[in-house]
């Protein structure tokens, strides 16, 4: 049995490669079928927001990057209730549906994953 | 599962460690290196948050880095300081390790 992985994303996808990586090593292990899941935290719950145009800054689409993530069969998505609120940002209004938790949903999370890494 | 958190930015200008802070669980663990140990300089606010940790979660520092920043006065009672030996015996302790990268 193939250990799971939990993902955390807590960089804003303005803010460097980080965020495209993280998106990058979800697809990469979908397609080989690891079990992970990810978490969307911090500055990291910027990636959900619908109706950006990294076009204006000469930047490559994160979003096709996102909506490929249940095709490559990376369906468990969460993202952290309280960033969200933080940033004025609502669960219902984000391009992917993220499963939003509070503290101690994630630190539920964190404890039922085998691994976990933070970018 | 038991996490070790390992952090090794500042946590001045910085969200990693209010962010982990909120994220521990009991039997968890904190290890801070690198700019890490700077959350441990006395009379700061990021040292009365790490103060203020429940006794459930064990806190580790690297020793170099400690030493290298000139941070051997006033520790915590409970700070364990870790040369690279112990580092590594320190991750093998917990279930898994989560890298604050």
């Amino acid at each position: 049995m193939a250990k799971s992985l939990l993902l955390i994303c807590r960089q804003s996808p303005w803010a460097g490669p980080p965020a495209r990586e993280a998106l990058d090593i979800a697809l990469a292990g979908g397609a080989f079928e690891l079990p992970l899941a990810l978490l969307f935290l911090d500055d990291g719950v910027f990636q959900l927001v619908a109706d950006q145009n990294p076009s204006a800054l000469e930047q490559k689409d994160l979003q096709a990057n996102l909506r490929a993530l249940p095709l490559f069969g990376v369906d468990q998505l969460y993202v952290c209730q309280r960033s969200l609120a933080e940033r004025g940002l609502n669960a219902d209004s984000l391009v992917l549906p993220a499963h939003p938790l509070d503290e101690a949903g994630l630190r539920a999370l964190i404890a039922e994953h085998d691994q976990s890494v933070t970018l | 599962m038991s996490t070790l958190h390992l952090l090794s930015h500042s946590p001045f200008g910085d969200d990693r460690l209010n962010s982990c802070l909120r994220l521990l669980s009991p039997g968890d663990g904190l290890l801070l290196c690198g700019e890490a140990v700077q959350a441990l300089r006395p009379g700061s606010q990021p040292r009365r948050q790490l103060d203020a940790l429940p006794d459930d979660i064990a806190l580790h520092a690297l020793d170099e880095d400690l030493l290298a920043r000139g941070l051997t006065e006033q520790l915590p009672a409970r700070l364990q300081r870790l040369d690279y030996p112990a580092f590594v015996a320190c991750s093998l302790a917990f279930d898994k390790v989560n890298s604050w990268l």
